[in-house]
């Protein structure tokens, strides 16, 4: 006995074959070229049809899986009560579930039967009867469409198309907001023509404007809560003796809308940025810790979504966002790029010179791990301490490889990470409090919280320094706002970076001291 | 789509065809006046504006243009609809529109609507009985420049596979906008299925699909057939404009499961997709010693020059016994 498994769908028909072997002919295609022949050789057995658009629904999905519904199984079952039949499937993965349920069927589910499918297939509606061509194609109409709208609706990636639009939006905002503010200062600059270059934060800019309005209210106005007092009285004593034109007041109710917008806009943008890092905690702890937020999510946007980045080799990702680069070496026959979006990972920053290429590498291939960890692990915790420890490894490679070029990086850049991943190991094994945690991620931020515990201990020394330093911190921060894409700001935070470096070394001295 | 084949980007030509043709017989009286402005320098063209469809013989055409084109202002407002007329093109279900320029048209399944915004023309067809008034039929515009599929049929392709009352299968659909031509074509006896991965365009082919009963949408992967089997039958031509660099696995493994004996298989190349370090042509002839591996037998290769760099349209008959080798 041999049986033929026929999806439709209208519903699950099984076939009666009257050659028993009719799967071993080799001549298939000649044996069922035609309707008749199809309609002797297949007799209708059983049709299981579908009760309703939701159970054919259900049935799809299932056999789309390879699973056996239980309406299938019922099918199954009814028949299995004669001798020992041969069943014959047109999928392997829906053959081998039969075959698991230990029902009395040989399964066959090989290539070689195709040209049985096809014939079926072809001749369908000869051999089903009450079932035209018209009310088949009307059946897979109806079913197309609501297995359609039900995988648009159970879409397994939306979680990270949120991220795809944040981190857009991020970037649009940016670009918009630089728009705004350029013209906001050339607007007032008009008025004010001296402010532009003693504040470089826009935002600080427009705020003056909004509490200060005209500059010859400058020395009755307390611009205390937005500069620091140095910089302040610089503005207030630049206002004195401005040279710039006279203004109306509804010139200053217009430039005032327009600086009430960029402060909306940076608080806005501020609100995003949280939003876009705490959901990348969320759905990819592991790559964040390893190459922060923003690079993170600018890699899944560029994939499209966090498996499809998941399934990329590190090779890829090392190159994302370098096509053009790419494509161009490729045809060119040169070398193709080092690296693309992972550029403006901090791990890459720190490495100098042909070091960037290497740690680039190194980090992608990391990168491929946590991802594939982040998107495919069954149980995963949401620490990130794997993203972490690869961040340990990857740093002590880049020590490595930094220090065995000793001319062009001096002491403390080599012997930095070093000191940072032992501290790091230390206390996540203890899972200790979580600022240790954030102490033990060199990203930018927490260096600036660190900053924040060492100022009381220097109180002592003399306060000039210090508001530069307060200055310089301020910057800095607003400079990590805006991003490491721009360049020109690159050297200034290089500069930052060596003289913190430098506090942190003789902070360590000074804990190592008290500790003996 | 390792490096996310750029699907989208062909929109942007869309302006090489001349924006408003007025087309649409009710709005045209107004552009009467300016029309007649330019009218000397259209002489060559649009021979048979006049409504007199058919004879169109290229030398008589021009002369009359030429002559019209001085009073063409005042006849564009007397006359209406008569302006552009409709006649079939060598492949059936598709029309040229000859008007000003001559466009390629398919007739519209679901009147009064625009898929991606392109351009419709009403046309009134005296009706077959005596007394019946006038019914209005519908065509919209198919731009070579946004399809493949009217790119190839613009350059001359010589056998489409699809035609009234055939059953497509779609590889690539996308968002549905040459699906719906195709689906124009096929008419309400044929089926269109149209199979897209992505969900983002799945959805604007969806609610497409929803207009046209002639359409099945299945958001699926075209890499695993066996996925979408409960809703294909066997289908008379695969079309694919998947653009990867497996396609031609792609299109076997379809061919296989869904394709009839002696169907044909019409598929778009991107050269660049496929390969970017060596030139088109190399790409194409190997991709075709692919296909005759999958038991596709070469019919006609097409470049896609003007509308696509690097494209090309290669036509195909798929005989399930093999083919027989040469010699």
């Amino acid at each position: 006995m041999a049986f033929v498994l026929t999806e439709t769908a209208a519903g699950y028909a099984l076939l009666k074959a009257s050659d028993k072997k009719i799967y071993k002919s080799s001549t298939l295609i000649e044996d069922l070229n035609s309707a008749e022949k199809v309609a002797e050789q297949f007799k209708i057995h059983r049709f299981e049809k579908f009760q309703s658009a939701a159970s054919a629904l259900a049935e799809a999905n299932s056999i789309i899986e390879g699973k056996v519904s239980d309406n299938l199984k019922k099918l199954l079952e009814d028949v299995k009560n004669e001798k020992k039949a041969t069943l014959i499937v047109s999928e392997t993965k829906l053959g081998n579930s039969i075959n698991k349920l230990g029902l009395n069927f040989s399964v066959v589910s090989d290539a070689a039967s195709l040209d049985l499918h096809r014939a079926i297939k072809e001749f369908l509606p000869e051999l089903l009867p009450g079932l035209d061509d018209a009310a088949l194609k009307q059946m897979s109409l109806g079913l197309a469409h609501s297995i359609g709208r039900h995988k648009l609706k159970f879409s397994a990636d939306k979680v990270d198309t949120m991220i795809v639009q944040a981190i857009a939006l991020l970037d649009d905002l940016d670009k918009e907001l630089n728009t705004y503010a350029m013209r906001c200062k050339e607007w007032y600059g008009w008025h004010f023509p001296e402010l532009a270059k003693m504040v470089v934060d826009s935002v600080a800019y427009a705020r003056i404007i909004l509490t200060m309005g005209i500059r010859s209210n400058a020395s009755e106005t307390d611009l205390s809560e937005i500069l620091p007092e140095e910089l302040e009285e610089q503005v207030k004593n630049a206002a004195e003796v401005s040279m710039g034109t006279e203004i109306t007041d509804i010139d200053l109710e217009n430039i005032r809308a327009l600086a009430d917008q960029i402060v909306d806009f940076a608080a806005y943008r501020e609100q995003l940025s949280n939003y876009l890092s705490s959901r990348m905690k969320a759905i990819a702890p592991n790559l964040t810790s390893l190459v922060g937020e923003l690079v993170g999510a600018r890699l899944i946007a560029h994939a499209g979504s966090l498996t499809s980045l998941a399934k990329a080799p590190a090779s890829t990702i090392q190159i994302l966002g370098a096509e053009k680069a790419l494509f161009r070496a490729l045809k060119t026959k040169h070398d193709t790029p080092k690296y693309g979006l992972l550029y403006h990972a901090s791990l890459v920053g720190q490495a100098s010179g042909k070091n960037k290429g290497k740690i680039a590498r190194v980090l992608a291939a990391k990168a491929a791990v946590a991802l594939r960890y982040d998107s495919l692990a069954e149980e995963r915790d949401d620490s990130g301490d794997f993203g972490l420890s690869v961040r340990a490894k990857v740093e002590s490679r880049l020590s490595a490889l930094e220090g065995r070029d000793m001319r062009t990086t001096s002491k403390i850049v080599r012997e930095q990470p070093k000191v940072d991943i032992t501290e790091a190991r230390a206390y996540n094994a203890d899972a200790d409090a979580p600022e240790v945690a954030a102490a033990a991620d060199s990203d930018d931020e927490s260096e600036a919280e660190e900053e924040e515990e060492v100022k009381p201990k220097k109180e002592k020394k003399d306060k000039k320094e210090k508001k530069e330093k307060k200055d310089k911190k301020r910057k800095r921060e607003e400079d990590d706002e805006e991003e490491e894409v721009k360049p020109k700001k690159e050297k200034k935070e290089k500069k930052d970076k060596k003289e913190k470096k430098d506090k942190k070394e003789k902070k360590e001295k000074k804990e190592k001291k008290s500790k003996k | 789509m390792a490096f996310g084949a750029p699907r989208g980007g062909r929109g942007g030509s869309r302006g090489g065809f001349g924006g408003d043709r007025g087309g649409r017989g009710g709005s045209r009286g107004g552009f009467g006046g300016a029309r007649g402005g330019r009218g000397g320098s259209r002489g060559g063209f649009g021979g048979d504006r006049g409504g007199r469809g058919g004879a169109r013989g290229g030398a008589r055409g021009g002369a009359r243009g030429g002559a019209r084109g001085g009073r063409g202002g005042a006849r564009g407002g007397a006359r209406g609809g008569a302006k552009v007329v409709i006649e079939p093109h060598r492949h059936a279900g598709v029309f040229i529109a000859r008007g000003k320029e001559d466009l390629l048209v398919t007739r519209n399944t679901a009147p009064g609507e625009s898929v991606y915004g392109e351009k419709r023309i009403s046309i009134e067809e005296p009706s077959k009985e005596e007394g019946a008034p006038a019914t209005k039929v519908e065509y919209r515009v198919w731009n070579p420049f946004r399809s493949k599929l009217a790119a190839g049929i613009m350059g001359g392709i010589d056998e489409l596979g699809i035609a009234p009352g055939k059953k497509v299968l779609y590889l690539g659909a996308a968002s549905g906008t040459s699906v719906s031509h195709v689906a124009d074509v096929v008419g309400p006896e044929g089926l269109v299925y149209a199979v897209e991965f992505s969900h983002r365009p799945g959805r604007e082919l969806i609610g497409m699909a929803k207009k046209r009963p002639n359409v099945i949408p299945i958001i699926d992967d075209a890499r695993h057939p066996q996925k979408y089997r409960m809703l294909i039958g066997m289908v008379d031509c695969v079309f694919a404009d998947v653009a990867q660099p497996d396609q031609a696995r792609i299109i076997a493994l379809n061919s296989h499961l869904f394709l009839k004996d002696q169907g044909t298989v019409v598929i778009s190349i991107k050269a660049n997709c496929i390969d970017s370090t060596v030139d088109a042509e190399t790409v194409f002839a190997r991709e075709v010693t692919k296909l005759r591996d999958e038991r596709i037998k070469p019919l006609e290769q097409l470049t896609l020059e003007p509308y696509e760099r690097d494209h090309c349209i290669v036509v195909g008959r798929y005989i399930r016994s093999g083919i027989k080798p040469k010699n």
